[in-house]
């Protein structure tokens, strides 16, 4: 095992505990911790809104903590270093979320994210909590082919559905319509991610995975999962001439097509090479003939120090380029228009 | 000759001592396929389980206890399979106040089923069923050959150790691992080899009972 790397944490057992208490001492107006270790929004949503909840594994910062927030989710439920929270976990986060209009319980596609969602759903059955829904969610192109869309990871373009799903559950759309709406955006977007090197685990201290110095993996999933392919380490242009096209055939994104466009920070990429990488995918869009209404650019789901980037496109129409637009004001998520 | 409720709970004390000895050699199994903390995970889950025990006055409560301690303390993939290992063996022992070698058998059957509805996986995908299933099966027999309780757990530690060898041979279909696809060759499973791991601690404990 390679040697652990330099981090300045207190101990491996406290990191969670010790994180989420810097975090909601920093944001006080945005968040709080709850004595059970959830974050919630520091003001509630009115009465009769849908509440937003994910569970998630940590050591993925800023996702989820610093997406509570006006316009955003309502409580996150982090769970320890890369591990989904336990179904008594995600019901205490239900039954937080709850304003009286039902709780959609939102889940990143991985096996443990997905599997705890499900008992907690059937916990909600044994206690009589009817108004709760489930939605998977999934983008990465790289971890199953066109036409098994649903045995997709969840990756960086998740960004997208809870930005535009937490604006819609800020207006008065019932927990069907929360639902649908996830799904349409899911629907509409598609995401490739690449890693150049690798991050640590922050409790075991062990790299992730081994890349070589001069290689890149296409298709790195968020937790080190191997993708599709190493490829050798080319110019940012290339790498974006690998990656765009395989992400617009797949929807397929059409000319024509407004999208928005986001480029996710793995952990330790730095904003001039994301800029210099989107310049060369704004080129190609534009001879594509697909029109990009809004951008995102920098870190959402990272993994630890790990060096790489996601690219992820979402087909938008008047409805979701409204949503977009609302304001979003989350600890690190910040979204507001000019 | 019955196992009754302070065996359980000597039997989950010590798996959790022997999980908690292997934390790092199931932590470089993990770094192979997963993340790399299976063994910080499932020995912290453990561990947990057993102070939880301590007071369970039942089969059903020893094996339900442990399960859903499992659940939430250790979350992720790891804590959902686990955790239904147990919370749905106990769910077979629901009356009882002690356990035949039958029962014993019959309690894993059912966490193994569980376990394979909850996770979708089937023997032969790499995954803790592929430990746990044979396991399950020379308990079976022992049971019915009228072995003893050490005798049937003997045969079930080595038949579980087996099953996790063989995990090396397989490709994945499952978890994380199955983003690794035919590189995942070589590696046994994490969780398989923690299920072998649970069946020697048992072994042991009945042993130097």
């Amino acid at each position: 095992m390679a040697p652990r790397t330099k981090k300045l944490i207190n101990q491996p057992a406290t990191i969670l505990s010790d994180m989420l208490e810097g975090f909601a001492a920093a944001y006080p107006d945005i968040v709080r911790l709850t004595d059970t270790g959830l974050i919630v929004r520091a003001q509630p949503k009115a009465t009769g809104k849908v509440g937003l909840v994910i569970g998630n594994g940590s050591g993925h910062e800023p996702a989820m903590i610093g997406l509570v927030g006006q316009g955003l989710f309502d409580v996150n439920i982090p769970g320890e270093i890369f591990a989904a929270p336990g179904p008594g976990r995600i019901l205490e986060g239900i039954k937080a979320a709850d304003r009286g209009a039902g709780v959609l319980v939102c889940v990143s596609h991985h096996a443990g994210d997905l599997m705890n969602a499900e008992m907690a759903l059937e916990l909600c059955g044994m206690e009589g909590i009817e108004a709760v829904e489930m939605v998977v969610l999934y983008d990465d192109i790289s971890s199953a082919p066109k036409g098994r869309e649903a045995e997709r990871r969840g990756t960086a373009g998740l960004f997208f559905t809870w930005k535009m799903l937490g604006a819609f559950a800020e207006t008065d759309a019932t927990l069907a319509q929360c639902k649908a709406m996830a799904e349409k955006i899911r629907d509409n977007t598609r995401t490739l991610s690449v890693a150049i090197t690798p991050g640590t685990n922050p409790v075991s201290g062990a790299v992730m995975f081994q890349l070589p110095d001069d290689e890149i993996e296409v298709g790195m999933g968020v937790h080190g999962e191997i993708g599709q392919g190493r490829q050798k380490l080319v110019s940012a242009d290339q790498t974006i001439d690998i990656m765009l096209p395989p992400v617009l055939e797949d929807l397929p994104f059409r000319a024509g097509d407004e999208v928005l466009v986001f480029l996710n920070n793995s952990g330790s990429m730095t904003q001039m090479e994301l800029f210099i990488l989107y310049r060369r995918v704004a080129q190609r869009l534009q001879e594509a003939g697909i029109q990009v209404y809004k951008t995102y650019i920098g870190p959402y789901a990272t993994t630890q120090e790990m060096a790489g980037f996601a690219l992820s496109l979402c087909r938008v129409d008047d409805e979701l380029k409204t949503l977009w637009d609302a304001p979003a004001i989350g600890a690190n998520v910040r979204i507001v228009q000019p | 000759m019955t196992i009754t409720t302070q065996d359980l709970r000597g039997m989950i004390t010590a798996i959790s001592a022997t999980i908690s000895v292997n934390i790092s050699m199931l932590n470089t199994l993990d770094s192979q396929l997963g993340d790399g903390d299976h063994g910080t995970t499932i020995s912290a889950g453990f561990a947990a389980a057993a102070e939880q025990i301590a007071a369970a006055d039942s089969p059903f409560d020893v094996l339900r206890l442990t399960g859903m301690t499992l659940m939430n303390r250790m979350g992720g993939s790891s804590g959902a399979l686990f955790g239904t290992l147990f919370v749905q063996a106990a769910m077979s022992v629901k009356e009882a106040e002690t356990v035949s070698l039958k029962q014993f058998a019959a309690l894993w059957q059912a966490g193994g089923d569980g376990v394979m509805k909850r996770g979708k996986a089937a023997p032969g995908d790499k995954t803790m069923v592929d430990a746990l299933s044979p396991a399950v099966t020379a308990l079976h027999q022992a049971a019915e050959k009228g072995e003893t309780v050490e005798q049937a757990l003997q045969a079930a530690a080595a038949a579980a150790e087996q099953g996790a060898k063989n995990t090396a041979e397989m490709t994945a279909r499952y978890g994380r691992a199955q983003y690794v696809g035919e590189r995942a060759i070589g590696h046994v499973d994490a969780g398989a080899q923690s299920v072998a791991l649970m069946f020697s601690a048992m072994y042991n404990y009945w042993k130097g009972k």
